[in-house]
């Protein structure tokens, strides 16, 4: 019997209601949740370097060192521990990013599909820093923490995948999916005071 | 509230570590006997001093560092990856 492919649903679909949420003001934030494919690519024992090159040659893309993120027009690579990065693409169809991550790694690397598994935030506006300072224990000042930066740490006590993306500030949040109703709900009232603008989903 | 400074990520507040023990245990020989096993699962040392831990980064990168620890100031001197050999001062 033929089955389906499960498309991928957000668990904010509910939480996460398009509109103004908190203060009215110029100091409002944006907050977004975005539909992505994941997958976790970790190097197999001693290829690391096999595995970078594969992935220069076959996604067009070097992974990055510690602390920091990659980007290609169709790819982001997050460092996230040693030997292992999370890939993160625009979603197309179910499984085709863990497919093509696959076929260009071939034995260097394991993969693992996370899209159902992780969800994907984005947080911008001139406030966004100090929305996300009330709940994250790392410097995100511009002189510690700049765009292409990238960290794996608690954010309103939730593992976090913090990575900035520009200057306006804007920040992308990867969290698991089963904890990303609770994050947004603890989001929302740290944003409050300055208010949010939530967009419908990407 | 320590500041351990991960030899992966950096500088993170000790919320995101637990505590894994003593980082100079080893295991014995699988000869060694019931005596020598009783002993490195069970007895440890209570220093006053310089201490080599394990410490996790659960929060973080999830690798086991070591931290070279003083139980009385808390004060910590030096961070490892875990295949790194940590020494401690003479007190």
């Amino acid at each position: 019997m033929p089955v389906s492919a499960p498309e991928p649903r957000s668990p904010l679909v509910q939480a996460l209601k398009p509109g103004r949420h908190g203060a009215v003001g110029a100091r409002q934030v944006t907050l977004r949740a975005y539909r992505r494919s994941l997958v976790q690519l970790q190097a197999r024992k001693g290829r690391a370097a096999d595995l970078a090159t594969a992935v220069r040659q076959g996604l067009g893309l070097a992974l990055p060192p510690p602390g920091r993120a990659e980007t290609s027009p169709t790819l982001a690579a997050i460092w996230i521990q040693p030997s292992a990065w999370l890939l993160c693409a625009p979603y197309l169809a179910e499984g085709d990013l863990a497919r093509s991550v696959r076929a260009a790694v071939g034995s260097a690397g394991a993969v693992v599909d996370q899209t159902h598994g992780k969800s994907v935030l984005r947080l911008s506006g001139p406030t966004a820093r100090a929305v996300l300072e009330t709940g994250c224990r790392i410097d995100l000042h511009p002189r510690a923490f700049a765009p292409g930066q990238a960290a794996a740490t608690p954010v309103g006590h939730i593992d976090c995948i913090l990575r900035q993306l520009d200057n306006a500030p804007s920040y992308e949040l990867i969290v698991a999916s089963t904890l990303a109703e609770a994050f947004v709900d603890w989001l929302l009232h740290a944003a409050a005071a300055y208010g949010c603008e939530v967009l419908p989903p990407d | 509230m320590h500041r351990i400074d991960c030899p992966w990520c950096g500088v993170r507040d000790e919320i995101e570590f637990a505590y894994r023990g003593d980082a100079t245990v080893k295991r014995p020989e699988a000869g060694a006997g019931v005596d020598a096993f009783y002993a490195y699962v069970y007895e440890r040392g209570n220093p006053r001093g310089w201490h080599i831990e394990w410490w996790h980064h659960a929060a973080g990168c999830r690798q086991w560092i070591k931290v070279l620890r003083h139980t009385l100031t808390h004060e910590i001197r030096a961070t490892a990856k875990a295949g790194d050999t940590v020494t401690a001062p003479k007190p």
